[in-house]
């Protein structure tokens, strides 16, 4: 009996509470005087003054160094190579860079449309316990030349003639990268797994009027990414349905959500 | 001696056929550029990721496609270039198997394959199509008439048309980025953005070379075919395999170009207008013949 008026008055306070923010909502905004909210464009959590990633220019520099063509390699079998790479004593403590930034004239073959990939270099020596061969597959034939050298030593530009196939750098890069995570089922194989994607300034392109309306907002947005919207439209975000909380005389026959006409759906 | 109608039309007819013979004996000439370049097309290094296609769009101000080129969906389906798609990307499952046993993908690109003895080029009857000294087959718009002898005789049913649009339609098909490689240096859109060098460009007497290589030191992996090589006379493009052509959507095609064939039956039939004469010849014996026979009648 007792829990029963309780559930009641809990139900009333409910309904109460509920009204009320209908009620709320239902006010019309103070017209007049009322000043509007006032919008900010800063950035909450803004880079420090001068700020760049660590050690960035220094890796950009790098990256465009200029490295003389390796002609001739030594070929060798792979299990060969790594045991005299592990008798020399190569291994990721030789590694001066944390990461290399893989960029590279020879690389940007086509308009860019990705930024350049940031290769954790000591990283992946270590999760490959340091078998520098996985990747230095070959050393120059010269004698003189250090044991590794780097990826663009001997890939530049895509040679063709059969005699000294060599594929490009770029080539060279997502082939090694990807067979190997796939291999490994380890590291990503789509493009944004390790690039960031080239964004558009939006700045150029968004055209609002001074003080825009949630609505402009959204249909500005819509004018390019109107696939994005009609996907939104058919997501559980926007669909979900679900029978309501117990209500009056234990019924779950209101069922509320964006997907139904009871609860937030504009 | 006195020439009776039947001896005559013997004669005639006897000629034609001598005065055709030596021409069909003259074997039918081959066009084809000596040194034109080309690309070569690795089906094991093709991921599917479609940049090509983007950059084809890109490079020759295609209209934007209905469907992103980042969405693989579009994949599901077999697809044909069309008259805003100058290439295109098909995935096949040819019943190779990963090292997760689930059925691995081949990716085709499919394009005009730029023959050395175009069928097209034969076809054309204005010669808005012509083979070009660097590979290209070219199409020029202000030559063509619309007829699209081009898409009947192609082997590969490439070209496409405007159909949309009645009043300057145009056949279209991949260029061969004609501009880009006329410049030194030089690539193909969709050959100088593939992300892992599956479009390898470069001269074709190169890349056939360089194909054979690849197949001679991994004999495992490739089939020892190239494709392009012998089909249709030799095409610009090649393709090398790891399963057979014929399971990924390629056409068996004959080793001799089309244009021999076709080009020798008309230069057989018009030497020393022969068939004219001949075809002449008959009309003029049947119209004699039967306008004799109502003299007859009259009289």
């Amino acid at each position: 009996m007792r829990t029963n008026v309780i559930r009641v008055l809990a139900t009333a306070v409910l309904m109460a509470v509920l009204g009320a923010s209908a009620a709320l909502a239902a006010t019309p905004p103070p017209a007049g005087d009322a000043k509007p909210v006032e919008k900010s464009r800063k950035d909450l959590t803004p880079m420090p003054e001068g700020w760049t990633a660590l050690r960035q220019e220094e890796a950009i520099k790098q990256a465009h160094k200029q490295y003389p063509f390796v002609e001739d390699v030594l070929m060798e079998d792979l299990p060969l190579r790594q045991q005299r790479l592990r008798n020399m004593g190569i291994g990721y403590k030789d590694i001066k860079q944390s990461y290399i930034l893989l960029d590279s004239p020879y690389v940007d073959t086509y308009e860019k449309q990705y930024d350049p990939v940031r290769f954790m270099h000591s990283k992946h020596a270590a999760s490959l316990d340091g078998d520098c061969a996985a990747c230095h597959h070959y050393r120059p034939a010269d004698p003189n030349a250090p044991e590794t050298v780097s990826c663009r030593s001997c890939h530049q530009d895509t040679r063709t003639d059969a005699n000294t196939e060599r594929i490009g750098l770029k080539a060279a890069y997502h082939m090694q990268c990807m067979n190997c995570h796939e291999q490994m089922k380890k590291g990503p194989v789509n493009c944004v797994g390790c690039h960031t994607k080239r964004s558009v300034d939006h700045k150029e392109l968004v055209r609002l009027p001074e003080n825009p309306k949630p609505q402009e907002v959204t249909a500005e947005c819509l004018r390019c990414h109107q696939e994005a919207g009609d996907d939104m439209l058919a997501t559980a975000h926007w669909l979900w349905r679900g029978p309501s909380p117990y209500t009056t005389e234990h019924r779950k026959s209101v069922m509320s959500g964006k997907g139904t006409t009871t609860l937030n759906n504009f | 001696m006195k020439l009776t109608r039947r001896g005559f039309l013997g004669a005639v007819g006897a000629a034609g056929v001598a005065a055709a013979a030596p021409n069909n004996a003259q074997a039918w000439q081959s066009k084809a550029p000596p040194d034109p370049y080309g690309c070569l097309v690795d089906l094991t290094r093709c991921i599917g990721c479609r940049k090509c296609e983007q950059a084809c769009n890109e490079v020759n101000r295609l209209p934007e496609p209905a469907v992103r080129f980042d969405d693989l969906t579009v994949l599901d389906a077999k697809r044909r270039p069309d008259h805003d798609t100058f290439t295109v990307i098909n995935r096949y499952y040819p019943g190779r198997l990963d090292d997760r046993a689930k059925p691995a993908p081949t990716f085709v690109k499919v394009q005009c394959m730029h023959c050395q003895d175009p069928a097209c080029v034969s076809a054309c009857i204005t010669g808005a199509l012509t083979k070009e000294d660097n590979g290209a087959v070219h199409y020029d718009v202000g030559k063509c008439i619309g007829c699209r002898y081009c898409m009947a005789a192609c082997p590969f049913e490439i070209p496409a048309y405007e159909y949309h649009d009645p009043i300057t339609p145009r056949v279209r098909k991949c260029t061969f980025c004609f501009e880009r490689i006329s410049k030194e240096g030089g690539k193909p859109g969709c050959a100088s953005i593939c992300p892992v060098e599956a479009i390898t460009f470069g001269r074709r007497n190169e890349l056939l070379l360089l194909a054979k290589k690849r197949i001679e030191n991994d004999p495992g992996k490739y089939v020892d075919r190239v494709y392009g090589e012998k089909e249709v006379g030799g095409t610009s493009w090649l393709y090398v395999s790891n399963v057979d052509f014929e399971k990924v959507g390629f056409q068996k095609l004959p080793e001799q170009p089309m244009p021999g064939i076709t080009e020798t039956i008309q230069s057989s039939l018009f030497s020393y207008l022969w068939s004219p004469l001949a075809l002449f010849g008959v009309l003029g014996a049947v119209m004699g013949l039967t306008g004799r026979k109502e003299e007859n009648h009259d009289a």
